[in-house]
């Protein structure tokens, strides 16, 4: 099954579906944009300020969801050892990076018209900065260590030790009291937003997505070229 | 209705910078990613250029990643 996981496997599939996601994407930008700017109704009490939503929890999500990725890949790759899930952690982690970034810097703007300050020490906004940390010490394990056994150790180590943080980062809003409000959108159960705003924050999710992947299949791509570029002489 | 759309009712400076916050960063990292992806397949084909005809061809014949990017960079070229 790990076979499929090789490079020569998986680099043609990579290229169609960069062409897919590039032929594709734009459209769905322009319809996310104007759900989220034009068609989406102002919240009552929050009024147009609500529209920063539609890019700030989709940001959110993904650099959570990068992460949690990143967490079981490294997993994954202590037990089966598969240097795959390596690149592909690598790939990921710039993503999870800006994400983590856009919905901190969103989040500061949607703070001041509604909390009426860009920053509070509150348990979610402090534990997302957290998560920001724990990416950067990721991302600096490769700029900064050359012993390749050594970089996957350590940065396996930061993920495991980060992922601790990610349900406190969803369940902040239960157990203390802060500023930011409880999740709106819940898996299992009824979620309390509207569906005239839930369709919007769903297409602009689809749109981040889209984004997501396409960076990573690049950065996936150089990865295998980089490799690849070193083993041509040794064949 | 554009006024409305630019005020965006007293938000527009938060809701403009947000978006603009986003989509810029998400134009420079397109852009940065494809470069480095650009440069990486350069040095591939620079590399392979290098080679003897013979270690080439084993080369190409090894490797479907290396038939790929030469496809790529021919129908480019």
């Amino acid at each position: 099954m790990f076979k499929f996981f090789s490079s020569s496997n998986i680099y043609p599939l990579i290229q169609k579906l960069i062409k897919f996601i590039n032929s594709i994407f734009f459209l769905i930008l322009i319809i996310g944009l104007t759900f989220a700017l034009v068609l989406s109704p102002p919240d009552y009490l929050q009024g147009d300020a609500v529209r920063i939503m539609y890019v700030h929890v989709p940001s959110a999500w993904i650099g959570l969801a990068c992460f949690s990725v990143i967490t079981l890949l490294s997993v994954f790759n202590f037990i089966f050892k598969i240097k795959n899930f390596y690149f592909i952690n690598k790939s990921i982690a710039p993503i999870g990076l800006l994400f983590t970034c856009l919905a901190i810097v969103t989040g500061s703007l949607w703070g001041q018209p509604t909390w009426g300050t860009w920053w509070a020490w509150d348990a979610r906004l402090t534990s997302m900065l957290a998560l920001m940390l724990f990416y950067i010490f990721y991302i600096l394990t490769f700029k900064l260590l050359n012993n390749e056994g050594l970089i996957i150790k350590v940065s396996s180590i930061i993920a495991i030790i980060g992922s601790i943080n990610l349900p406190i980062i969803k369940y902040s809003v239960e157990w203390w009291t802060t500023l930011h409000q409880p999740a709106s959108i819940k898996i299992t159960g009824s979620s309390s937003i509207h569906p005239q705003m839930m369709l919007p924050l769903m297409v602009m999710l689809l749109v981040f997505l889209l984004y997501a992947a396409l960076i990573f299949l690049m950065k996936y791509k150089t990865e295998i070229i980089r490799i690849k570029k070193k083993n041509i002489k040794r064949n | 209705m554009i006024l409305n759309l630019i005020t965006m009712n007293g938000y527009g400076l938060y809701v403009w910078l947000s978006f603009s916050v986003v989509f810029i960063s998400c134009v420079i990292v397109y852009f940065k990613t494809k470069k480095t992806l650009k440069k990486y397949e350069q040095e591939f084909l620079t590399e392979l250029q290098t080679l003897t005809l013979v270690e080439k061809n084993k080369a190409l014949e090894s490797s479907k990643v290396a038939q790929a990017i030469l496809a790529t960079s021919s129908k480019v070229n």
